[in-house]
Order: structure tokens, then sequence, then C-alpha cells
């Protein structure tokens, strides 16, 4: 039931992410939902599940997009994780730290990203920062405090039929 | 009923004067009363008609606003079914026109097997400029296949699947190209550059010996494993000025627009 909603919603956003969401580019620059997704999910229900995730999101994304298939996967399995860690410390009613979770995922993100162009030769630092990084960080944390309720509420929703048919058992 | 001796008079003396008057008017000719009549009453008659005139004119304004507003409303729906069939229209025409420009680069690679392919997602990242297209090995894209549109090159088929392949553009940071100067000949490499990417441009570093100038045509070169000689790519924006002479470096705008990519043409290199 779980797997099955989850991997429904990936697949779903990541299609929708490649077609529809094109338009929703503000001069160039896209948000990045599915770093919001995984950084949901990881908080909500700990570590091993925020890998999964991260996985099944990255190999998406290097499945369509990617010339290597890995990089994505372990950077996304990787804030899956160290999100997840934080799963105990915190109320899920609390919108501020996944708030932050995401800047700093989406923030890791880039850097992974900038690091594989450097290695390719391309050194325009200040570009990348300015033109890149910083507005794709704004629009993905002013779009993560939507996500993160949606995500919350059917968190909830799989978390009660869970319980429901627990008890029939 | 009583008549005093005054009104008896009055009356008297005015019906002889009408008597005479008329029997005046038979004898020349002239209606003397009705045009007496008409000299008083022509002021009146002609303000209250101005008026009436002016009048009526406003209420058949009002009494017709409703015909009016009817038939505004059916107008506007017609205008509007107008307009939504010329757009329809301009549609069909600027697919008509890429269609044409499509089988027109068709002929001209004739010697290549090519096949029409439609664009269906795009790289959701901001840092890559890979696509999606619906052609695979069904229909003999393999990889390796390059991929054309406008007349123009887009890049090559990176990974073909089944039925739908990937395909990575010319301006993505990680593909590069041997390209030529079609008018010197110099033979250099055409690279993506993401800060250029993103203005639709890409990087082309050749031979600084080579007089290269803005408005050069670039075309792949004849050095190349993947793409076939003699294909357009786009032509020089701006050389940049560089000390050493060594090496040169140059703007190179891709006649294809990349941010409106939508249908293509795939040729199949490896067919003979």
């Amino acid at each position: 039931m779980r797997v099955a909603i989850i991997g429904l919603l990936l697949v779903i956003v990541h299609t929708l992410e490649a077609t529809l969401f094109q338009y929703l580019r503000i001069g160039n620059i896209a948000p990045n939902f599915m770093i919001m997704i995984i950084v949901s999910f990881a908080l909500l229900r700990g570590s091993k599940e925020g890998v999964i995730v991260g996985t099944v999101a990255g190999f998406l994304n290097d499945i369509s997009f990617g010339i290597h298939l890995g990089p994505t996967i372990i950077s996304y399995a990787l804030i899956g994780y160290v999100c997840g860690k934080l799963n105990k410390n915190f109320y899920r009613e609390n919108f501020i730290i996944p708030f932050f979770c995401t800047l700093l995922s989406s923030l890791f993100y880039s850097v992974t990203n900038i690091i594989s162009l450097v290695l390719r030769g391309q050194l325009n630092f200040g570009y990348f920062i300015k033109s890149i990084v910083i507005p794709e960080l704004i629009y993905t944390i002013t779009l993560s405090l939507i996500i993160y309720q949606v995500a919350y509420l059917i968190n909830e929703k799989i978390e009660q039929s869970e319980k429901n048919t627990r008890n029939i058992f | 009923m009583k008549l005093n001796k005054k009104v008896k008079r009055v009356g008297l003396i005015s019906g002889i004067l009408l008597i005479g008057l008329i029997g005046l008017g038979k004898v020349l000719d002239i209606p003397v009363l009705s045009t007496g009549v008409n000299y008083v009453l022509y002021p009146f008659e002609k303000g209250i008609n101005l008026v009436i005139n002016g009048t009526s004119n406003v209420f058949e304004r009002f009494q017709n606003v409703n015909d009016l507003l009817a038939e505004n409303k059916a107008l506007k729906e017609e205008v509007s079914q107008l307009r939504y069939e010329k757009t329809i229209l301009s549609q069909y025409q600027d697919e008509n026109e890429n269609l044409r420009t499509l089988l027109d680069m068709k002929k001209r690679y004739a010697d290549y097997e090519g096949v029409g392919a439609n664009v269906i997602g795009r790289d959701y990242g901001n840092w890559n400029k890979v696509y999606t297209i619906d052609k695979g090995l069904r229909n003999n894209v393999k990889d390796n296949s390059v991929i054309l549109a406008n007349g123009g090159l887009v890049g090559h088929v990176e990974e073909a699947t089944d039925i739908a392949s990937k395909a990575i553009s010319i301006i993505d940071s990680r593909s590069a190209v041997s390209a030529e100067v079609s008018r010197t000949g110099d033979v250099g490499i055409l690279k993506g550059d993401i800060e250029l990417a993103n203005d639709g441009l890409c990087l082309l570093e050749i031979n600084g010996e080579s007089e290269i100038m803005k408005g050069d045509q670039i075309i792949t070169s004849y050095l190349s494993d993947i793409y076939p000689p003699g294909i357009l790519i786009g032509t020089v924006e701006q050389v940049l000025v560089n000390n050493n002479d060594l090496v040169s470096y140059a703007y190179v705008k891709p006649i294809v627009d990349f941010d409106h990519l939508q249908q293509v043409l795939v040729i199949n290199t490896e067919s003979e």
C-alpha cells in the first residue's frame, strides 16, 4: 500500500516535471520537486524510507536524463538518509525543520552538480551561484512549504489505513 | 346660455371678417385661413417635432437596447469562434512549415534513413539540456543517431530504448562536436557551456591562426564518428579577443531554438 502510493507519486511527479512543469520555469529556472518530496518523506518516516525514496527518485532521474547511472541516486539517497536521521528529533507539525532541510538539501544537490561541472573544466562559479543555485534555492524552499503539507496529509492517510488493517488481523 | 352684446358683436364682426377672408382667398386662389394658421402653428409644430424627434430617438434607443445586446452577444460569440479557428489555423500553419522544412531536410540527407519525431520530455534540472523523443529502436532509431530540426543540428541519441530515446543536445555541457568553419575550412571543437546554453549559444574552440569572423557559418566536420559531415550548426555570433595565438574562442548561435524544440528529424547514420 505505502510502496504503491509513494511509488506512484514519484512516477507522476517525474512525468509532470518532464512535461507540464516546464511552464513553471521562471527565468529558465525550475524548482526541484523531487528534493522536496524526499525531504518530506524522510522527515516523516525516518532514514530507511528516506533512502528508499531518494534512490527511486534518483533512479528515475538518471535513467531518463542522465548519461551515467548513479550520481543523482547517490546524492538523493544521501539527502534522504541524513534528513531521515532528524525524524526522531522534531514534531511533525513543526514546519520550520522541513524548510531548513530542503534549503540545505537543495544546496547540497547544487554543490554536487557544480563539482561534476568543475571536473569537466567549467569554472565560472559566479554565474553558477548567482544565476542557477540561488534562484533554484529560493523557488524550491518556497514551494517546499506547500509540498510538505501535502506529504504530511498523504502520510496521515496511509498511516490511518495501515492502523485499520493492522486491527483486523 | 346667455350671450351678452359684446360677445355677439365680436362674434358677428369676426364671422364677417372670416367670410370676407375666405371669399378673398377664393377669389385670389390663396388658402388664406390655412396659411395664417400655418404661420401661427409652424413654430410650435416645428418645436414640438424637434422635441419629439429628439426624445423618440432616445426612447427608440432604449427600446432597441435589448435587441442590440442580443446581437452584440451573438457577434461576440462569433468573434471568439473565429479567433479560435484562427489560432488553430495559425498552429496548423506553423506545423506545416515545420514539417515542410523537415521534409526538405529529409531530401537533403537522403542517403540516410530518416524518421520524424516529437520531443516529449525535457530534463527538469537546471544543469543539463537533455530531451526525450518519442521514437526508439522500433522506428530504427539507434544509439548515436543524429537529430536535426529546422535545418540545423540538435544533437545525437545517447540511449535508444524500444519506444523512446534519450537525446543529448549540442548545448549540453557534456557534449562536444567536431565543427568546421565553412568559409575557411578550419576545424575546431564546439562545446556546450552552461552559461551560454541559457542564452542559446555554445562555445567554439578553434586554431588561433584561423581568420574566423562574425557571421561565418559553422558546419559539422569530416572528423566525427557520430555526425556526418556538412550538417549546418549555426553562425558565429561573436569572436572573443584572445591574447595568445594558440587558441581562439567564438560564440556560436545554433539555428535551432532549443527552448521551443518540438518536432525533430532523426537520421540513422549507420544504415549503410
